[in-house]
């Protein structure tokens, strides 16, 4: 019995980290920018739909599209006119702009909104679901679904569509995408941008989970990054199965070896997966 | 080597005749000052209590300089406090306060947040002769180093456990069975450790003690363990995000306790937002509370006084911390006056040798620095306020059992 509800903590607990992590898995694996505005970028999600809900009384579910459009506009912005300047240059480049940028979003955040911790309370909340004796939270289950609906609509958009396929050609060879007329500059912009969409929309969920503050950004983007190290890069699921697997892991190390040690367990896995599968569980190169 | 054309070179020598000049005519027309350096974290994870302590210190220099200033054997000084951030970086923060004393030539010192960065820092002033008031570290170890220059207004943290177990065992002995589960952190872990002591002085079973990491985005597994151990007293103590996460996490998973207390966060009001309905009844113990009644002799006199001019500026009540920095700031103001100078070791002496009622609670430090004259009160939140129920005096509601 405790083993199965460790067990559904750790299930739904792998669904919010791979909410965290597959816009930023995305990013990482077809720009190869390790984008540092992630963490932030989930957190302004989060303010705007506390906002939208106390002020225009909308409903998070319904907040998601919305929210996710508006960081869309921010994420083709901030590639568009930034990052695209410096994306050929080596991966430290692109990381030390994201960083530079991530103090601005994150430090106005901060000025604009207080560093206060701030929840959005709702007025039903989604309560729990229970099967047999293991308790579900609600919020926590809609996390997960929205990680599978996100990397399922990624899928397809990658499979099934010629700017997706563009996105892939683009990964695979930006010379010769860019050989083929697919403008390479504006599909940066677009996975950017998608990006930040992914993250404004797992921002408004993890408004009903977590405490919503600007200081919290550090802690979401060290989950993506380790997420997507462990699920690995390249591959749309890689974020899921990375996410679930984190996410069991330290539901069952803090179960086995008392809570102090969970951080611990995740990275010693972390490592000793970078060890044997250094492309990650899933991890493959391109992207499909 | 780079040469200055001429006309660079004059102005860098008027910048630099400009600059020896400053003091003299400062010295000559202006009011001398106190310089009081305050190494704060105004950035990072911990901004908020940084900025939280920058207010109580302003709050007070203003209120000293509205006075005319500290009365210096009949010479007013005004107050400057002077802002260092060390953004949340322990070692930075002593850094920071080295840097305050020997380049900002500041006379007095108020310590970096907290236990572990006050007592990482103390080594500092110690070293410089500077008297230091840490207005938020309270485990003992701070201040069982021997050091002669450092003073603190919290008192020992058993001082909150002891009268919240005896308040619950008291009201009612069916409370038997603690679960403690406190954040692997220099104070919430001393806390924690003192909750098992006084558990167990007490006869009750302690029946989860653990601990969970700084940076911990999920308790699940924590609270279905305590749940599988059906406690009647939950205790879990960290700050403000991690006690609203363990807060929802209890309510999502159905732990549900007759005695739940936090330490610290419910003093907050953030917390109360944050977690809405849940907070209720839960309990906390902080070393202040804005419904204590003192008769002080410092610049704010009575607490009422305190808190009205604070509601005027802040537009809000004053929490525990915040009431701590300002008390420091009239602390080191009535200890420069009594010892008519600002000479760093005279005015050590005057703290040591202080016994005064403040607003903050009556003012006394023990052998080692540490105050021991407060009676931290404990309060529970009851119809969305924190409303105390210890002590017997100020008593504003009586403890109620069930959090669901």
């Amino acid at each position: 019995m405790l083993y199965l509800q460790v067990a559904a903590n750790g299930l739904v607990l792998g669904g919010l980290y791979a909410c965290i992590a597959v816009g930023f898995s995305l990013v990482w694996g077809v720009l190869n920018v390790i984008n540092i505005l992630h963490g932030s970028f989930i957190v302004l999600g989060s303010y705007l739909a506390l906002f939208a809900y106390q002020v225009l009384g909308l409903h998070p579910f319904l907040a998601i599209l919305p929210v996710a459009a508006a960081l869309y506009a921010v994420g083709h912005a901030t590639q568009g006119l930034l990052v695209n300047r410096v994306i050929a240059a080596p991966v430290l480049m692109t990381l030390t702009l994201t960083f530079g940028l991530d103090l601005m979003l994150n430090n106005t955040m901060i000025v604009a909104f207080t560093a206060d911790y701030r929840r959005l309370n709702l007025e039903t909340p989604l309560g729990v679901l229970f099967l047999g004796d293991v308790v579900l939270p609600g919020d926590r289950v809609a996390a997960m679904a929205l990680a599978l609906l996100l990397t399922g609509g990624l899928w397809l958009l990658l499979r099934g569509t010629r700017l997706g396929r563009a996105v892939v050609a683009v990964r695979m060879d930006r010379d010769a995408a860019a050989l083929m007329g697919v403008n390479v500059p504006r599909i940066n912009a677009v996975t950017f941008g998608l990006g930040a969409a992914m993250a404004g929309a797992a921002g408004v969920l993890l408004a009903l989970i977590f405490p919503v503050s600007p200081l919290n950004s550090g802690l979401f983007l060290g989950k993506a990054f380790t997420v997507c190290v462990l699920g690995g890069l390249g591959s749309v699921p890689g974020a899921l199965v990375g996410g679930i697997a984190l996410g069991l892991i330290e539901s069952f190390g803090a179960l086995w070896l008392g809570p102090e040690w969970a951080i611990t367990i995740s990275f010693m896995v972390l490592i000793a997966v970078l060890a044997l599968r250094p492309d990650g569980l899933l991890g493959r190169r391109g992207y499909a | 080597m780079t040469t200055l054309p001429a006309f660079g070179r004059r102005s860098a020598l008027g910048f630099a005749a400009a600059g020896l000049l400053a003091p003299l005519g400062a010295a000559r027309g202006q009011q001398p000052t106190i310089r009081v350096g305050a190494p704060l974290p105004l950035t990072g994870p911990l901004a908020p209590e940084g900025i939280k302590q920058r207010n109580g210190y302003d709050f007070w220099a203003a209120a000293a300089n509205a006075r005319g200033g500290v009365d210096v054997a009949g010479t007013k000084h005004r107050v400057e406090i002077v802002y260092a951030d060390y953004a949340s970086n322990t070692p930075r923060a002593v850094q920071t306060a080295e840097r305050l004393i020997t380049q900002d030539r500041v006379n007095f010192l108020f310590s970096p947040f907290g236990s572990g960065a006050a007592k990482a820092a103390s080594s500092v002033n110690e070293r410089y002769g500077i008297p230091t008031i840490a207005a938020t570290a309270s485990s003992e170890q701070v201040y069982d180093q021997g050091y002669k220059f450092l003073f603190g207004t919290f008192t020992p943290n058993s001082t909150l456990t002891e009268p919240l177990a005896e308040i619950v065992t008291g009201a009612n002995p069916q409370v038997r069975r603690v679960a403690v589960l406190a954040r692997n952190d220099l104070f919430p872990l001393a806390i924690g450790q003192e909750m098992v002591a006084s558990a167990r002085k007490r006869n009750l079973q302690v029946v989860f003690d653990e601990k969970y990491a700084i940076g911990t985005m999920d308790h699940a597994s924590a609270i279905t363990q305590m749940r599988a151990q059906r406690p009647d007293w939950v205790f879990a103590t960290g700050y403000t995000n991690d006690l609203i996460l363990i807060r929802k996490q209890m309510a999502d998973l159905g732990l549900r306790a007759p005695v739940v207390t936090m330490i610290a966060g419910p003093a907050y009001r953030e917390f109360i937002s944050a977690t809405g309905r849940q907070a209720e009844n839960i309990t906390s113990a902080a070393w202040w509370h804005p419904a204590v009644r003192y008769q002080g002799q410092d610049l704010f006199g009575t607490t009422e006084s305190f808190n009205q001019a604070w509601e005027q500026r802040f537009n809000a009540e004053p929490d525990y911390a915040e009431a701590s920095a300002a008390a420091a700031g009239a602390i080191l103001q009535m200890a420069v006056e009594a010892a008519r100078t600002i000479e760093p070791a005279k005015v050590r002496d005057a703290l040591a040798a202080m016994d005064a009622t403040t607003f903050y609670g009556r003012v006394k430090f023990g052998p080692t620095g540490q105050i021991t004259s407060l009676e931290p009160p404990v309060f529970q939140i009851q119809g969305g306020q924190p409303r105390v129920i210890f002590p017997q005096g100020i008593k504003q509601a009586d403890l109620r059992f069930g959090v669901g």
